[in-house]
């Protein structure tokens, strides 16, 4: 078993990686979670000032809207998971053209969120092309994008446009792992496809469907930067700020470091959690 | 798929449509940035939606040369090549040691790597930018490339100790009694083995890094990344919708090409990684 220079080139190959994520992540981690209980402003003096960051953080509007956003996007989940489930299971049954469905559906998926973003600012906004095109058809234009009302539904109609691919293709693979003897059987049985959908396909799914929620509700926390950034600037107002695009906010005015950091904490926890569950579940998957 | 009952073909081809329909949309962007990209600023005002008829390429040189995303571009091909190349050497380095070298700690220290999974670049920005200004890394295509591999290297860790330790271990024991070092097994046994997976993280972190805009907009705050360029072609020219799809065109063309090589890589390896993973 292990000789001696196994042990030390070992620890030696695997050192790299360490010292990345630990100076990267892990540091900043500590690091943030102690300044969320200082006043410092990062280059002077800084003192200890307990949970005081937290209590302005739950007593700031921008945050609770922030948070309140979160949970509109988060109601939303339903349709960001029976959307590409339906998809997929349609184009596993034999759709025509059921390959170039797949591709297609993902292509969005691998434009940045900045390139989707500025596409869909133009079309979007008050002068662009849905207007023009609603105005054609002698409807009245919206703006989508500068009405507090419709701001945040846009912004989640793109994200789910943009991605729901990527989920189509984990059900896509989760599909595959379905027995087909069990369908075969069902159908057999007389069972109509919609039946062997709810009773047979879908709680064999079970694990991909709790998968597939989890990681869109990260993606949800995580990923909409961009397309914040060149779509609605978090606007107007608070409408379609989120947690991640608040701390980039906060952290911009550079001066309260404390503060942004108690708001970063806060998304830990609830990212901890979430990657917990995801862990959880994709360890009971390999044990299927 | 077996016989299905004529009800169900119909249905199937019913279900077509909508779907034909919403396929059509995700391609649409392409035409819509293409279409007009290629007219002039004049050209786009009177007809937004008609197809092109003289087409000009003033836009696309413009964006190029006068918007500087030249410059950008080649910002991005130099930050994302050296991140990809770090990934894939740290990852496969500390992939094939976690999965068949026996030392001390090695289950901690996986457990370390994938935990950090947990800490996406928002929960840590503001110390990470403190951390990155300590090292004198910040304005510095090197810091940007340090960055990328921190905060993508859990996953292509994790994807490589996965693979690596799918294969036999006697792999290891017998070049070793040939005589080959720990580092000759890696170089030209471990590499080799390992390129069907090199290959989909290489793909991946390619897409991962061209596309980011979070850590290069707070590491590279002087010059620019394309995305970020894009980002500020749309702030700077909000009323010249041709250039700025032009320099959406030249963005995002690296990784249309990508995607439409390497499609099959791109699939599968998502898809393995989210089920099996």
């Amino acid at each position: 078993m292990g000789s001696k220079a196994e042990r030390r080139i070992g620890l030696l190959f695997v050192l790299p990686a360490i010292v990345l994520v630990g100076l990267f992540r892990i540091f900043p981690l500590a690091w943030g979670f102690v300044l969320s209980f200082t006043n410092s402003n990062g280059f002077g003096k800084s003192a200890f000032v307990g949970i005081d960051n937290y209590v302005a953080v739950a007593n700031d509007p921008a945050f609770r809207d922030s948070i309140e956003n979160t949970l509109i996007l988060i109601a939303t989940l339903p349709i960001w998971v029976m959307l590409p489930l339906l998809l997929a299971i349609l184009i596993h049954q034999g759709v025509p053209g059921g390959k170039i469905f797949r591709a297609v559906y993902f292509f969005p998926a691998v434009l940045s969120t900045v390139i989707i973003g500025s596409i869909f600012n133009v079309v979007l906004r008050f002068d662009g092309s849905l207007n023009a095109f609603l105005k054609a058809f002698g409807l009245i234009p919206v703006d989508w994008l500068g009405n507090g009302a419709t701001a945040l539904g846009s912004l989640i109609a793109v994200q789910l446009w943009a991605t729901f691919g990527m989920s189509l293709l984990i059900f896509m693979a989760g599909l595959s792992t379905v027995s087909k003897e069990l369908i075969e059987a069902a159908r057999l049985d007389g069972a109509k496809p919609v039946q062997i959908w709810v009773h047979v396909i879908i709680p064999a799914l079970r694990p991909i469907i709790e998968f597939v929620a989890v990681v869109t509700t990260i993606g949800v926390l995580t990923s909409m930067f961009g397309l914040i950034y060149v779509l609605t600037a978090g606007g107007p107002g608070t409408a379609t700020t989120l947690p991640e695009f608040l701390i980039w906010l906060e952290q911009g005015k550079m001066n309260q470091p404390g503060y942004a950091a108690a708001i970063s904490m806060v998304l830990f926890v609830v990212m901890a959690g979430l990657a917990y569950l995801q862990i959880r579940i994709m360890s009971r998957n390999a044990n299927l | 798929m077996s016989i299905l009952a004529k009800r169900e073909k119909r249905l199937l081809w019913i279900a077509c449509v909508p779907m034909t329909l919403l396929a059509l949309s995700c391609v649409y962007p392409v035409f819509f940035s293409l279409n007009n990209a290629l007219k002039t600023n004049k050209g786009y005002i009177l007809d937004r939606f008609g197809l092109v008829t003289q087409p000009t390429f003033d836009n696309f040189v413009t964006a190029w040369q006068r918007a500087h995303l030249s410059d950008y571009f080649v910002n991005s091909v130099i930050t994302t090549g050296g991140a990809v190349l770090l990934l894939l050497v740290v990852s496969s380095l500390a992939g094939f040691a976690l999965a068949m070298l026996r030392f001390p700690f090695r289950r901690f220290l996986f457990m370390v790597i994938l935990a950090s999974l947990m800490i996406p670049v928002q929960v840590v920005l503001v110390p990470f930018y403190r951390t990155i200004i300590a090292l004198d890394l910040v304005n510095t295509r090197i810091g940007l490339i340090i960055s990328y591999t921190a905060f993508f290297l859990p996953f292509s860790v994790y994807m490589m100790t996965a693979f690596y330790s799918r294969l036999p271990r006697e792999l290891v024991e017998a070049a070793r009694m040939d005589g080959a070092t720990i580092l000759q097994i890696w170089w030209n046994v471990m590499l080799p083995m390992g390129k069907p997976a090199l290959i989909t993280l290489g793909i991946l972190n390619t897409l991962y890094c061209w596309n980011d805009v979070l850590i290069s907009l707070l590491v590279l705050q002087k010059e620019r990344t394309v995305m970020v360029g894009i980002a500020a072609l749309r702030g700077e020219y909000t009323t010249n919708v041709p250039l700025l799809t032009a320099g959406i065109v030249l963005a995002a063309a690296p990784i249309v090409i990508i995607y439409v090589v390497f499609q099959r890589q791109i699939v599968n390896g998502i898809a393995v990684g989210a089920v099996k993973g």
